[in-house]
């Protein structure tokens, strides 16, 4: 026994320890240079007949860079695109379009930071986008196109627009507003604060750069999608905003010399919704707009609209170019150095500004020494001398992703050291972008990046916490079907994770084993007793609520955007009192149960009376209702208030009155109260069952699980949105249904892990980063607090898996179920007494089974060495999928759903841990 | 510990006995014949049904249920309407044979097209109903599902009503999985487990046309049928064991 815990005990922390180490070797921590870049030396200034730091004149000397949240490329380029003032643009030639590709994640802060470094974002910047407070991921101290335009004789920025700029440039900006995304439903207040500042601005000359950064796109998206009713207005209002500004540019002397760049930061796809790296996520508009530019594109595509390129994707309009050309673009046109860490190439139309083929060669060239720096810095075993007589190895086959880069930059010092007449400066120019593109690949893929002795290290641990389980299984024969369907479940799910396509629609082979295995229970239960009422057998039931749940959320990539319950319509508009009566539902029934404990915990206070009497509980219930109903109420409240400025559709059917007197509360206030009234009935319940016990002589009742398992769930539905919270009613359904049949405790582990993972993505949670609602990590939050916030955000995702896992434990230790008395009504109703007294001896040797369960923690020991089997055994199938085929794992958005996977069984075991050692041990 | 399961079900009733081909050597010969007549022809329309599978689905059920009634006209005992006259019918041996073809059209093709009719009203609803809660659309493709119902009742079932006709007891141990396996019966639980099984590959991402609604799940039902009609055959007698 002891050596099974100490082995439990050490497997499991080895999983997080190993989780650790893996995820410092997947996402290894970038070195950045830092400093201010200056311009490279040139070098060969015989062979060129150039002179050391001259640099071509910039056709530009002012910016306008204005962002549109979650532009996809067809909002701008598109046959249906609302934007007909930037097409007409195109026609003329004076607007240059492409599509630039977004690398994943998808997310605003990391690709704010790749427009204005070049750099290609870590997954950390995913992590700091959560906590948004954090400082050190500010870019106050990196090289950003904004530090160089600053640093120019006269520098001024302003910024109007995502607050996100605010908090990577503090101290950057002249003059600023920022505007929170906190709120999706807004769509007009948040853009017209940054657009009532244009008109202004326009007519001052004081500054060389203003940002404009709109959100209210990319809100209609995560509300609505991109078919949305409100998406072509919005496109239209930008579009106007686009005409002011040029024509701004056109009129007014001070902005002669003026570059208007609109950009998207990322698209969305189907749903809405963006983080991960699907073709609409990555496939946002770029536009280069100046009277100027009518001179360079004479031979340029200047259809507008059209249609997505002929074998392209899906959003490939014009030629795709990276997000991190941005950088380098910028620099050349304003004529600034190219910031140090930037991984862009300079877009090769825009080259036409300078005539003369020798500076475009200085442009270009400067580009590639400063990419050639990065490159140096991660092969610093080869050699990347200008001098090409040192020849090396660098071309022998076969070629190490260093040794081909090195080998192509051996290509550039020779053409440039060539003095053959027959190499024209253009040859040359396309061996430097023949570098360039080859660096920005490499460099920019993912591979590149691994610390493989670490990977390994980390899956080698995740393999020993399964050995270490494995000996403190249960003997695994006699086989059982409940033991088959654990094993072969975990055996197919590690097989899936080699299956790249199902990472993304992993939800349904959860739905359809849940869905087989509520089906055997029924034809198990079958064997025991038919039941000649069988649509209302328990597991029939089961099946029927899995099929609502499974329907709720439309989740995953294939069919995102599809129709499912919460979209439907019969929660939006004025039918959403239908949503809030099954809300109040859920509020109304935790409140009945929490008002139960109160009334007991009476009783136990009060020394005339016996707290195991249930009478004496009964008549103190109004009393437990009438102390329990202002926390229910407040919750219920707070609920509502927080929807009303959420997502007030789901508000129109409840009585506005109600909304205004709502919205006016102070939401952090209410979810702190809430907050504070769960911790004090916790407090509460603990100190009478504490002293309950004690009158009891030590023997525990199990009361206390059941109290600490209703406040839970009264705290997870306060971190849940609106639109999921009849899920937790439903979700408590199927733990009663659960509670009637007679489940074996590997039934149980079995059972309730399946759920665990259906809940997660039936809450409408999935592998993609961008299914992450933030809206619930500020609840009771002021001002920024990262532990607060991330703790919040977790038990907000990951809710439902922590209510099934402390469920387990009310099953495990068969609290939770029908008590005796209830049993008896039903006995009483059947004709066969024989029937009836094999009822009452079974329902009394199960309720004893329980209790010796509970006793001799046997059972429990089993379950958690079923449960750690499960994590190690698919925390290393997900690390061996990672190494081993990239695809699985490809680009920082899926690697979310390696956390997913981790944060799944991390908050399973350690919250059930710490929820069923309270519900398993203390009571026993 | 384990218990075993039929000790707490007490039995009034005389054991179950799983249900034998006819001795005679068409019935022999043709139970073999059978599922390779069915597959074939389903693999046959397999991409009319891949194209529009409403009307193919539909055109494929009149051939289905055609040799469904043949095999279990040649093949199989009729049922008594209750569960003696099958344990009785096997006593004579050959005499069984005699009396099968005595009966000729009347006593087995009308009993077949009973058990179609049969088939068609009761179970194939019910087992529509069970497909959407395992997962088919509720609010479409209605009749993608009452046909795939369709196929998947008159492949499993059918033999199943012919054999035991509408006995409550036989069709409550037959749900249970108590009965001892036979032909018959593990037909019904490969088309069943065939049919769950055939979900599995409609979320990938290959982008087939066949991967659509409910052409997976029809296939998986007429191999897992196939397969478990035959693995019924080897292990006939048996009871499948739940502890």
């Amino acid at each position: 026994m002891a050596l099974r815990t100490l082995l439990l005990a050490a497997a499991n922390l080895l999983i997080p320890v190993a989780i650790l180490i893996f995820a410092t070797g997947f996402f290894p921590y970038k070195p950045f240079m830092p400093g201010l870049a200056e311009y490279e030396k040139l070098g060969w200034e015989d062979a060129m007949g150039w002179k050391e730091g001259s640099v071509p004149e910039a056709p530009f000397d002012k910016l306008v860079f204005m962002v549109v949240d979650a532009l996809r490329s067809d909002f701008v380029f598109g046959e249906e695109s609302g934007m007909t003032f930037v097409q007409s643009l195109i026609r003329e030639g004076t607007a240059l379009p492409f599509t630039a590709h977004a690398a994943s994640p998808t997310i605003t802060m990391p690709k704010v930071k790749a427009i204005t470094t070049g750099s290609i974002p870590s997954f950390l910047d995913v992590i700091l986008n959560f906590a948004e407070s954090d400082t050190t991921s500010t870019l106050s101290t990196q090289d950003t196109w904004l530090a160089q335009l600053k640093a120019k004789k006269g520098g001024k920025l302003v910024m109007y627009g995502d607050d996100t700029w605010l908090k990577l440039f503090p101290g950057f900006f002249e003059r600023a507003d920022g505007t929170s995304s906190f709120f999706v439903s807004d769509f007009t207040e948040v853009d017209n604060n940054v657009t009532r500042h244009v008109p202004e601005e326009l007519l001052n000359s004081d500054w060389n750069a203003m940002i404009m950064h709109y959100l209210g796109l990319d809100h209609i998206g995560h509300k609505a999608g991109p078919r949305s009713p409100n998406m072509i207005p919005k496109q239209k209002e930008m579009d106007d905003i686009v005409r002011d500004i040029y024509s701004a540019i056109e009129n007014e002397d001070h902005l002669s010399k003026t570059l208007f760049v609109l950009c998207g930061d990322h698209g969305m796809n189907e749903g809405g919704n963006h983080g991960g790296s699907a073709a609409g996520e990555t496939s946002p508009a770029l536009v280069f707009m100046s009277p100027r530019l009518r001179d360079i594109t004479p031979h340029t595509n200047r259809v507008s609209p059209t249609k997505p390129k002929e074998g392209g994707g899906e959003f490939e309009y014009y030629r795709m170019v990276e997000q991190s050309d941005i950088a380098p673009t910028l620099a050349g046109l304003l004529g600034f150095p190219v910031p140090r860490n930037n991984l862009g190439v300079f877009i090769k139309e825009l080259l036409a500004f300078w005539p003369n083929r020798i500076d475009r060669l200085r442009l270009l060239l400067r580009n590639a020494r400063q990419m050639k720096r990065i490159v140096e810095a991660t092969y610093p075993s080869l050699n990347y001398g200008d001098d090409s007589r040192a020849l090396g190895k660098e071309c022998e086959p076969p070629l190490s992703d260093g040794q081909e880069l090195a080998c192509k930059w051996r290509g550039v010092v020779d053409i440039l050291s060539a003095s053959s007449r027959h190499i024209t400066a253009d040859l040359k120019i396309d061996q430097l972008y023949w570098f360039m593109d080859a660096a920005q690949e490499k460099m920019s893929s993912t591979a590149s990046n691994y610390d493989v002795p670490r990977l390994t290290t980390g899956t080698a641990l995740a393999f020993v916490s399964v050995v270490l389980t494995f000996f403190t299984l249960p003997a695994l024969r006699p086989f059982t079907p409940s033991g088959i369907a654990y094993a072969l479940t975990l055996i197919l799910y590690s097989v899936l994770m080699f299956a790249s396509s199902y990472v993304e629609e992993e939800h349904n082979f959860w739905y359809w084993a849940v869905s087989g295995w509520f089906f055997y229970l029924f034809i198990a239960e079958s064997r025991k007793e038919w039941q000649s009422k069988f649509i209302f057998h328990p597991a029939i039931m089961l099946l029927i609520t899995h099929r609502i749940i499974r329907r709720w959320n439309q989740t995953g990539q294939k069919y995102a955007g599809a129709d499912d319950i919460v979209h439907s319509g019969i929660f939006h508009g004025r039918s959403s009192f239908i949503l809030w009566a099954l809300v109040g539902a859920t509020y109304m029934d935790i409140t009945i149960r929490v008002s139960r404990h109160i009334a007991r915990s009476i009783v136990v206070f009060d020394k005339n009376s016996n707290s195991e009497d249930p009478q004496a509980v009964d008549a103190n219930r109004f009393l437990g209702v009438v102390a329990v109903l202002p926390l229910g109420a407040t919750a219920f409240i707070f609920k509502l208030a927080f929807t009303a400025r959420d997502a007030p559709e789901l508000t129109y059917g409840i009585n506005q009155g109600l909304i205004q007197w709502v919205e006016d509360l102070s939401l952090v206030d209410v979810a702190r109260m809430v907050f504070a009234g769960t911790a004090l009935s916790v407090v509460w319940i603990m100190i009478s069952e504490w002293k309950r016990k004690r009158d009891r002589r030590g023997e525990g009742s199990g009361d206390l699980a059941i109290a600490l398992f209703d406040l839970l769930s009264l705290f997870i539905i306060t971190q849940t949105k609106a639109q999921n919270i009849p899920l937790y009613l439903l979700f408590r359904f199927q733990f009663f249904f659960l509670s009637l049949l007679d489940l074996s405790p590997a039934a149980i582990t079995t059972t309730t892990l399946l759920l665990t993972q259906t809940s997660f993505f039936a809450l409408g949670n999935s592998n993609a980063i961008s299914s992450i609602d933030l809206s619930n990590a500020y609840n009771g939050v002021s001002g920024y607090n990262v532990l607060a916030v991330g703790a919040l955000l977790f038990l907000s995702n990951w809710a439902g898996p922590l209510y099934f896992t402390a469920a387990s434990s009310l099953l495990l230790s068969a609290l939770g179920r029908p008590r005796r008395n209830i049993a008896m009504d039903e006995v009483d109703s059947r004709d066969w007494v024989q029937k009836e007294r094999e009822h009452l001896e079974r329902m009394a040797k199960s309720e004893e089974e329980g209790r010796k369960r509970r006793e001799n923690g046997e059972a429990w020991g089993r379950h958690v060495a079923l449960v750690t089997l499960w994590v190690g055994v698919a925390t290393a199938s997900v690390m061996v999928a990672c190494t081993s085929e990239v695809s699985v794992c490809d680009g920082v958005g899926d690697r979310i759903s390696f956390w997913g996977y981790a944060g799944v069984r991390i908050v399973g075991l350690g919250g059930g841990k710490v929820v069923g050692g309270l519900m398993g041990r203390i009571e026993a | 510990m384990a218990t075993t399961v039929l000790n707490s079900h007490p039995k009034p009733r005389a054991p179950a006995t799983p249900t034998d081909v006819l001795p005679t050597d068409a019935a022999q010969l043709y139970t073999h014949i059978h599922p390779i007549l069915v597959l074939s022809l389903y693999a046959l329309q397999f991409p009319s049904i891949v194209a529009d599978p409403v009307p193919a689905l539909a055109t494929a059920l009149v051939p289905l249920g055609i040799l469904q009634i043949a095999y279990v006209a040649i093949c199989l005992p009729p049922t008594g309407g209750t569960a003696t006259p099958v344990v009785d019918k096997k006593k004579p041996g050959s005499g069984a044979g005699e009396k099968g073809k005595k009966g000729g059209m009347r006593g087995t093709i009308i009993p077949g097209f009973l058990s179609l009719i049969v088939v068609s009203i009761v179970i194939a609803p019910l087992l529509a109903a069970i497909l959407v809660l395992f997962g088919a659309p509720l609010t479409t493709h209605h009749a993608h599902t009452l046909l795939a119902a369709a196929h998947i009742s008159f492949l499993a079932t059918l033999p199943l009503v012919y054999v035991h006709g509408v006995d409550g007891a036989a069709w409550r141990d037959i749900i249970a999985l108590l009965r001892p396996v036979d032909e018959v019966y593990g037909g019904m639980i490969g088309g069943v487990v065939g049919a769950w099984l055939g979900a599995v590959p409609i979320p990938l991402d290959w982008d087939r046309e066949w991967q659509k609604w409910p052409v997976t799940i029809v296939s998986g039902a007429y191999v897992g049928w196939a397969v478990g009609k035959m693995v019924g055959g080897f292990l006939k007698g048996r009871k499948i064991g739940f502890e």
